[in-house]
């Protein structure tokens, strides 16, 4: 399953990747956040103790991250500002802790930590109207680290509006794979 | 008197983001800057008392924890907001503090990238910071209680030398205080807190390879 996780704040990317998968029989669950409520991660350890494994606070996540649970490939559409994810997709991202593997693992002599539910692979498409080169590879930099931290597969895709149909052929042709 | 700002990112109002604004309060506040630590959270909603002070001030300090390689969401919706209030932005100079649970510096530093693209698009001048891991095991403990505690007490101290001139503080200075132990140090570091966090669970009375939680709502 590929679940594709969109922030359409002023962008339709991840609409038109899921269209363009279903028409090639894909299966995706795709999820917008436009309506989505989802609160902050207050550190307040609940889902360590409590409510081990869930957040303790009652909000869209609820609906979210069993989703998240049950896919393979994850792929988030996000704006990006200041090379980040988006306030609304850093939200989701935040809470994933909790159905993250608690564990540490060791590879490339360094820590890392381990997946969410049973991802395997991540990818984060970033989308700009216009790309500045220190924002590409402050962005390329953090899901990089993203893809470490979580020791799965993955890789990171920069649109805009010059390179978007390119970029929905090869990412399906990619996701299809 | 100079003033400066210490925003707290962190949700939390005990911990090592909170001793870190503290160890900036007690640095700055004998130094002739008049200095207010102000927390996000108790703020989301209304924003104006923290827009109030930034608009006061020479200097900003943003200390708060790495969540998943960079600061938590609800920065990027203070960056934002600030964004839409520009007029309370003139200038001042902007430091960043993260610290984050992994030892290593290159996973939290994607955090101080963004308040440096931040503050070159809305009349800030970053001038640097710290990046500090191993603050989960912290906890809010003083610096020294870390492996690297000496290391980082000199290089935070030489950090806080930088904020007190306004001057750039270099990205060498955390990168010598980072923690560098053998790769084998790490591999038993692993299996130890993985022993600590099963045996957490079955302290709970939950297994190691229970049902999550998520899978019995129902909810989707």
């Amino acid at each position: 399953m590929i679940t594709i996780l969109s922030d359409h704040t002023r962008q339709e990317v991840g609409e038109r990747l899921d269209k363009k998968l279903r028409e090639q029989k894909i299966a995706t669950e795709f999820i917008s956040l436009t309506d989505m409520n989802v609160g902050p991660c207050y550190s307040c350890g609940g889902c360590t103790d409590k409510t081990y494994g869930q957040c303790i606070h009652r909000d869209d996540g609820d609906i979210i991250l069993p989703k998240l649970m049950r896919t393979d490939v994850l792929v988030m559409v996000t704006p990006v500002k200041w090379g980040s994810y988006s306030f609304k997709t850093k939200r989701v991202f935040d809470k994933c802790a909790v159905i993250g593997d608690r564990h540490y693992y060791y590879k490339n002599r360094e820590l890392v930590k381990g997946k969410i539910g049973r991802v395997h692979t991540f990818v984060a498409i970033g989308v700009k109207d216009q790309w500045q080169n220190d924002e590409k590879s402050a962005f390329e930099n953090l899901v990089a680290e993203n893809i470490k931290i979580m020791n799965i597969k993955g890789r990171v895709h920069l649109v805009d509006d010059s390179n978007i149909s390119v970029f929905l052929d090869s990412a399906a042709e990619d996701l299809n794979q | 008197m100079k003033k400066v700002v210490i925003i707290n990112l962190s949700p939390r109002k005990k911990g090592t983001s909170m001793m870190l604004a503290n160890r900036c309060r007690e640095f700055l506040s004998v130094r002739d800057y008049q200095v207010e630590i102000l927390h996000l959270y108790p703020n989301l909603k209304n924003l104006s008392a923290l827009m109030a002070a930034i608009n006061e001030v020479q200097s900003i300090i943003m200390v708060g924890p790495c969540y998943i390689n960079t600061y938590p969401a609800d920065t990027v919706y203070l960056l934002e907001e600030l964004e839409k209030n520009r007029d309370v932005l003139h200038g001042q100079d902007l430091y960043g503090i993260i610290q984050g649970g992994m030892p290593y510096v290159h996973t939290h530093e994607s955090g101080l990238k963004m308040l440096e693209l931040f503050a070159g698009e809305n009349d800030l001048s970053f001038k640097g910071g710290f990046v500090i891991g191993m603050g989960a095991m912290l906890n809010g403990q003083p610096l020294d209680k870390l492996l690297n505690g000496k290391k980082a007490e000199r290089g935070f101290q030489h950090f806080l030398e930088n904020v007190v001139k306004q001057e750039n503080s270099s990205s060498e200075l955390y990168y010598q205080a980072q923690l560098k132990m053998p790769g084998m140090v790490y591999y038993l570091m692993a299996k130890m807190m993985n022993r600590k966090i099963d045996k957490e669970r079955r302290g709970k009375g939950i297994g190691d390879q229970v049902k999550r939680p998520y899978d019995d709502t129902g909810i989707n």
